[in-house]
């Protein structure tokens, strides 16, 4: 079945829920999990450089510091069951094409996520990164309310 | 982990598909299955009655005929994995809102479709009716393609 699930998290309650899900179902099925949180890149002006530059150094150093608190908090969540879990960060504009490459490279045969994240908004629509991942995926997708 | 998922099947190749990776997964967590079979009901329209009060049996026939077939077929799938499945179909306009109902009377606790099934084109678009139970389903989906 499956060995290895991928697990997207933007640090929303909704997207550590649906990851609890996935690490349980791991649990199960004696499988890997790997949490990926997509970073969006500092949306630097081209004009006023100078000032963007120093606080896009601040920005990024926050972001990444905020995707190591969510991938500790999964990587925490999966030991506590006892699953073993790996976790990355990446840049990227666009989330849907950042987790559609993470399946690829570490081999995922299946990813749990939630119905929207952060920025979807509440059950009226489905968020637009779940919808293009579930266009774009090669693999399952388990969609977590 | 899971241990009662519902298949809901339109008798497409990627909707069989999906039953099958649902059996799959039921069997390794020692779930039942529940195959389920939306049929369009016949529109009568105002005029014509009788031509088509004719046709409508005709056509409620065909149709329950296929849902048996198809039902049967995963069935089969379920029997082969050494799985206890039950099987109904219902008639309803809307199929989310029939899939929706049944995972709460049945008391499933995931859905396994299709991206699409007859009606959506190739992974260009989701499946309208995926798209409506994502929205409005209390239960995890695990989305196939």
């Amino acid at each position: 079945m499956f060995k290895h699930i991928l697990l997207p998290v933007d640090g929303s309650g909704l997207s550590l829920q649906a990851a609890d899900i996935g690490i349980e179902l791991a649990t199960s099925l004696g499988a890997r999990v790997h949490a990926l949180h997509v970073l969006p890149p500092f949306p630097a002006a081209t004009y006023f450089a100078a000032i963007a530059e120093a606080n896009e150094t601040m920005y990024i150093e926050r972001a990444i510091a905020g995707a190591e608190r969510v991938l500790a908090e999964v990587r925490q969540r999966a030991q506590a069951s006892g699953v073993s879990s790996e976790g990355s960060y990446v840049i990227d504009n666009r989330p849907d094409c950042a987790i559609t490459v993470a399946v690829g490279k570490y081999q995922c045969d299946l990813i749990a996520m939630a119905t929207h994240g952060w920025r979807g908004i509440e059950r009226l629509l489905l968020g637009s990164v779940t919808q293009a991942v579930l266009q774009a995926a090669s693999v399952p997708v388990l969609v977590c309310r | 982990m899971f241990k009662h998922i519902l298949l809901p099947t339109d008798g497409s190749d990627l909707s069989l598909r999906a039953a099958k990776l649902g059996i799959e997964l039921a069997k390794t967590c020692g779930a039942r299955v529940y195959a389920l079979h939306v049929v369009a009901p016949y529109h009568t329209v105002a005029y014509m009655a009788e031509i088509l009060a004719a046709t409508e049996i005709t056509y409620t026939q065909d149709a329950t005929a296929r849902a048996e077939k198809y039902l049967t077929e995963v069935r089969h799938m379920a029997e082969e994995a050494g799985l206890a499945c039950s099987t109904d179909y219902v008639f309803d306009d809307r199929p989310h809102e029939a899939i929706i109902k049944a995972a709460r009377e049945q008391h499933c606790d995931l859905a396994v479709m299709a991206s699409h099934g007859w009606r959506g084109l190739t992974r260009l678009l989701l499946g309208s009716e995926v798209h409506k139970v994502l929205l409005e389903s209390e239960i995890p989906v695990l989305v196939c393609h």
